[in-house]
């Protein structure tokens, strides 16, 4: 994958979902009171989260292809580029619904980008799901890749 | 991949933003087929070759909520007037207008959301060349009728989804003893609404575990004051339990019906057949991924399955009607799939169809391919 379709996977935040559904996900992620920058990064955002004057994180939101529809989701980091969770905001298919449910999503928590995530191996996949299990695991895969090179190169602190 | 929007597999959306994206008009093409390599034992019985099933998915979305979905099939490769095999068929082709996580509304040509099988019918996710015979003679894949209806999931992460349609009935005219209500169906071609019928599905989601309970509920009689009288007449119930189950290399997959013909001497008498007024059964299916023996690291797979079907489609039958023996099937199914990719596989099997009649037994190798996109 090549650092231009990289950068292009990490979406402009705000248009992306309902504000409303990004700020209760940065909330749910980062607990009550987190506070949520927007840094860009050539022409893409990424939310900074701190609270009073310690950085806890940083989430960015992009789409995956499902069957025929965009699933929108987030991904967010700690401090110390451990992925912390996955959100999926806006899921759009008629079948495979079942990603946005918590035991499947959590198995990414504290992946770091150098851990692999494969469906079957390391993240288990729902019958009859297939499709959007595949799309999003490689949707954070990537964007828990880009994340963490913007973070280390300091092109987002 | 089957955008024509996406840059490979993901569709980018920096910097144009989502709103725009999502509101512009979107066609997706897809696909799946199969083609099969299939030798009977007994005389008389050269290997046939079949280009069994090529399908073509096509589906647009006319904004955020609105999408049309369908998929267009051709049977045998070919059709052709006065030759047997061959078919051309939409197997599903309806809209959806989504409302919410919780409810989409659907109208058109949809599948009953019965077992397993039914509604995730692309090659690659069974074990096997063919289908279950289950799923042919019990369950009578693929099953799709003309209706309305409701699909979702059950807010607040419970893992619960749903899918209700009332649809057109099944026709009594088209039961049979050995196929129980598979020719019954009207697959969406100039289908009696005489008998509507109520079809739903419940199912319970965990990584690497679904549960699901289905029903199908509706008279049959059509215009036939012989057979039953008003929407009811002539109810077919059936009712289905699955189950799939994977953890790391192992897979477990088991699907139960049971069909309650109702009226069957009636149909039986004004049709000369010999329906079962109870059709049931059920299969269950190990499987286990070698590559995890020789290949750990490997995310292709290897799977050696093995299959037990068992079916009657006269588990009980009414007054005037001697139970045929060779009804009660027993199939046991073992092979091995190979697949490179999650989407594609490359099957070979070996089945043993055996009946409580010990008639007309006979054992069958078969080859195949899939793929879906």
């Amino acid at each position: 994958m090549s650092i231009a379709l990289g950068l292009l996977l990490l979406a402009a935040q705000s248009p992306a979902a309902p504000p409303a559904k990004v700020a209760a996900s940065i909330a749910r992620v980062f607990g009550a009171g987190a506070r949520a920058d927007t840094l860009r990064v050539d022409t893409v955002s990424v939310l900074r989260v701190s609270r009073a004057d310690s950085l806890l994180g940083f989430a960015a939101i992009g789409n995956v292809l499902g069957k025929d529809q965009p699933i929108t989701l987030l991904v967010a980091i700690g401090p110390v580029d451990r992925l912390k969770d996955v959100d999926i905001l806006v899921y759009r298919e008629p079948y495979g619904g079942e990603v946005a449910y918590e035991p499947w999503r959590r198995q990414f928590r504290g992946k770091t980008a150098g851990d692999s995530l494969r469906v079957g191996k390391e993240i288990r996949s729902i019958s009859g799901a297939t499709i959007s299990v595949h799309a999003v695991t490689l949707g954070v895969r990537r964007m828990l890749a880009q994340l963490t090179a913007w973070h280390q190169s300091g092109a987002i602190r | 991949m089957r955008t024509l929007l996406g840059l490979g597999f993901l569709v980018l959306m920096a910097p144009c933003p989502l709103q725009i994206l999502a509101a512009q008009e979107r066609t997706t093409v897809g696909g799946y087929g199969e083609v099969h390599y299939t030798n009977r034992t007994g005389p008389k019985t050269p290997a046939v070759v079949n280009l069994a099933r090529f399908v073509v998915y096509l589906a647009h979305s006319f904004d955020d909520r609105l999408a049309f979905r369908s998929e267009l099939e051709v049977e045998d490769a070919k059709v052709e007037g006065g030759k047997p095999g061959g078919e051309v068929a939409l197997e599903q082709a309806y809209l959806d207008y989504r409302l919410g996580d919780w409810i989409t509304l659907r109208t058109g040509l949809v599948l009953a959301p019965i077992g397993i099988i039914n509604e995730t019918h692309e090659p690659p996710t069974f074990n096997g060349v063919e289908r279950p015979g289950f799923d042919t003679d019990v369950i009578p894949t693929t099953w799709r009728e003309i209706g309305v209806g409701a699909v979702g999931t059950i807010p607040g992460g419970s893992g619960l989804a749903y899918r209700v349609y009332l649809v057109n009935g099944l026709r009594a005219d088209g039961l049979s003893a050995a196929e129980g209500i598979r020719e019954g169906r009207q697959e969406g071609r100039q289908a009696s609404f005489a008998n509507p019928s109520f079809t739903g599905r419940v199912e319970w989601a965990r990584p690497g575990v679904k549960i699901g309970g289905s029903f199908w509920y509706g008279g049959t009689a059509d215009t036939n004051a012989a057979v039953g009288t008003g929407a009811f007449g002539a109810p077919v119930a059936l009712v289905s339990a699955d189950a799939r189950y994977d953890s790391g290399p192992f897979a477990l997959r088991a699907v139960v019906a049971n069909i309650s013909v109702s009226d069957a001497q009636a149909i039986n008498a004004a049709y000369a057949q010999s329906v079962g007024s109870r059709i049931a059964g059920g299969y269950v299916e190990g499987a286990y991924n070698l590559l995890r023996l020789v290949a750990p690291a490997s995310s292709q797979k290897l799977n050696a399955f093995l299959r037990h079907e068992r079916y009657d489609t006269q588990a009980s039958v009414p007054a005037g009607v001697t139970r045929d023996r060779a009804l009660a099937r027993r199939i046991t199914t073992f092979g091995l799939a190979y697949k490179p990719t999650w989407n594609t596989a490359f099957k070979g099997d070996y089945q043993l169809l055996r009946n409580a009649a010990g008639v007309g037994e006979l054992d069958v190798l078969s080859l195949g391919v899939g793929y879906q996109f």
